[in-house]
């Protein structure tokens, strides 16, 4: 101890002015705002000067946004856009966790069914928006059929994986103890692959709400991307950013909102096949 | 050596038992069985169906015959091609320049940050119908759109790639007197080499589907604008043509960009193997 004090008292009487430079790499949250705030800015001065017609600007924006949701507009054709949604994930999550769990566990349905699965996984599903388009006209059944596309192989193939890794001591383990089949699906392989499907889940829920969005711009009758694409052919810039705006901020909520659910339900696993 | 004293072991006991035959062990036969089932009720059902919505395995094999002597699906094919090659170019170049800037220096990153991740959490397809105002329905607007797809990707990895560098090499460089740019494409760029190049398998796919959501929205050259052509006029068969042909050069640029990514980032996997 006696020679900290000794340190000590040296500092003081040497008094080292130790006043660092300053340095940008100290205020880096002042340089993240100053850069919103100027890039906000630049674009709310050049944006003016610009023909409307191609470039609207932050406070134009800000206008239609409140003017849009006042009309109720844009949450009538928002709710439309989720109901849409919310059917189509749904059964794309059903059916592929049931599918990936059935293609895992059981090897004559791997291989009768994973020629298919990889062909569709392979396929863009964008190609087949004309055809589905062509069969399901462009009521809500089509854009149904697109969201359960888009949703449907993240989930499969990663319950598939994950159903894969399930190590076989624990079936052995369970079986040995006496449980059923049953019993071996839901106490045993589906909480060890939940990790997997969850991260499927997240997966099937970004690529979903693009594939609504995709569907409704092809539509263009009702929802968000129906507005999307009325906007902009009406040259209604400043109306056209508040669905994008919107839309991201519900891709940024979803995804984290799945994300808090993934910790929740299984937060003994964090690998996860980034895919 | 344990390995053949064993096998010796079970031979002298006679304890080496002949596997019975099962045909868990020749998937391919269940698989080839369950594809030929499958194409087989597809043909004789679909005869049935009104070829207009719906077609047939043969009808297909004609309309890619069709296509491909009056050398449609070819000219097409290049068109397409050109765009995607274009977009991806420019996706890559950025995407690296912008990386390793952001990834190696703290103020870049806090510049751009707020704006990178505001763009890449709006879903790229919604912004197709702005680029289209902006950029017409030609070849520009198609490289654009496949550009905002692909470039996020190699964007994100290579920043992350560029700061996981370890601090050890670049000391070791700067006590060699290395400049800057030496420690940029000598140190970095090769470091960060195995971040990149998962990057760009992710983004090829991503092209894919830029290119195809371009060309359908535009609708006037490539593969996309066929799909969407013939969807219009009910060539059923020939949708199907152009949505395989578009399946199969998906996954031939993912597994080249995956063949590049073995070769190329080869060293990454031992070093993390030990790390």
């Amino acid at each position: 101890m006696a020679v900290n004090t000794i340190e000590q008292q040296a500092l003081l009487e040497l008094a080292p002015t130790r006043e660092r430079p300053f340095q940008l790499t100290d205020h880096l949250s002042a340089v993240r705002a100053a850069s919103v705030v100027v890039v906000a800015l630049l674009w709310e001065v050049f944006g003016r000067q610009v023909n409307p017609l191609f470039l609207s600007y932050p406070s134009a924006i800000a206008r239609a946004f409140v003017n849009l949701l006042a009309t109720g507009e844009l949450l009538r054709q928002a709710i439309g856009s989720l109901q849409v949604f919310a059917i189509g994930l749904s059964a794309a999550l059903v059916l592929g966790i049931l599918i990936g769990l059935l293609m895992g566990r059981y090897r004559l349905a791997e291989y009768l069914l994973d020629p298919y699965v990889y062909a569709f996984d392979a396929t863009p599903r964008v190609a087949l928006i004309p055809l589905l388009l062509l069969w399901f006209g462009l009521g809500a059944s089509s854009k149904i059929a697109i969201v359960f596309l888009s949703g449907l192989f993240p989930v499969l193939m990663n319950t598939f994986s994950g159903v894969r890794t399930v190590s076989a001591h624990l079936v052995d383990i369970g079986r040995a103890y006496g449980a059923g089949e049953g019993k071996i699906f839901t106490q045993i392989i589906v909480p060890a692959a939940l990790p997997f499907i969850m991260t499927g889940v997240r997966l099937a829920v970004g690529r979903a709400l693009i594939g609504i969005i995709t569907a409704e711009m092809f539509t263009a009758v009702t929802g968000m991307g129906a507005l999307l694409v009325r906007y902009s052919s009406a040259l209604a810039t400043d109306k056209f950013f508040v669905p994008v705006i919107f839309l991201a901020l519900l891709g940024v909520g979803l995804s984290n909102g799945v994300e808090r659910l993934q910790k929740r339900l299984a937060p003994w696993k964090e690998t996860e096949s980034a895919r | 050596m344990a390995q053949t004293t064993d096998e010796q072991l079970i031979d002298d006991l006679g304890l080496r038992r002949e596997r019975r035959w099962s045909l868990y062990d020749h998937p391919n036969i269940i698989r080839t069985a369950s594809v030929l089932v499958f194409l087989a009720v597809w043909e004789f059902y679909g005869r049935r169906t009104d070829p207009l919505l719906f077609t047939y395995p043969t009808a297909i094999i004609a309309a890619f015959v069709k296509l491909l002597v009056s050398g449609e699906l070819i000219r097409q094919l290049l068109v397409s091609v050109s765009a995607l090659a274009a977009g991806f170019a420019l996706s890559l170049f950025l995407g690296v320049t912008l990386g390793l800037v952001m990834g190696r220096s703290r103020v870049a990153e806090a510049l751009f940050e707020p704006h990178i991740n505001a763009l890449y959490a709006t879903p790229q397809v919604a912004l197709t119908p702005l680029l289209m105002m902006w950029l017409g329905l030609g070849f520009s607007v198609k490289v654009a759109v496949i550009f905002l797809f692909a470039f996020f990707p190699v964007l994100i990895n290579t920043a992350s790639g560029a700061k996981n560098v370890s601090a050890s090499m670049i000391e070791v460089g700067r006590a060699y007197l290395a400049s800057r740019g030496q420690i940029m494409f000598k140190v970095v760029l090769p470091a960060a080499l195995p971040f990149i190049m998962a990057g760009v398998r992710i983004a090829v796919g991503r092209a894919v589907v830029g290119m195809i959501i371009a060309e359908l929205f535009t609708a006037i050259t490539g593969l996309g604008a066929m799909l969407s052509l013939y969807g219009n006029i009910f060539e059923t068969a020939k949708m199907f043509v152009v949505i395989i042909v578009l399946a199969v050069l998906g996954v031939t640029l993912i597994h080249a960009a995956q063949t590049l990514e073995r070769k190329m980032a080869q060293w990454k996997e031992t070093e993390r193997a030990v790390g």
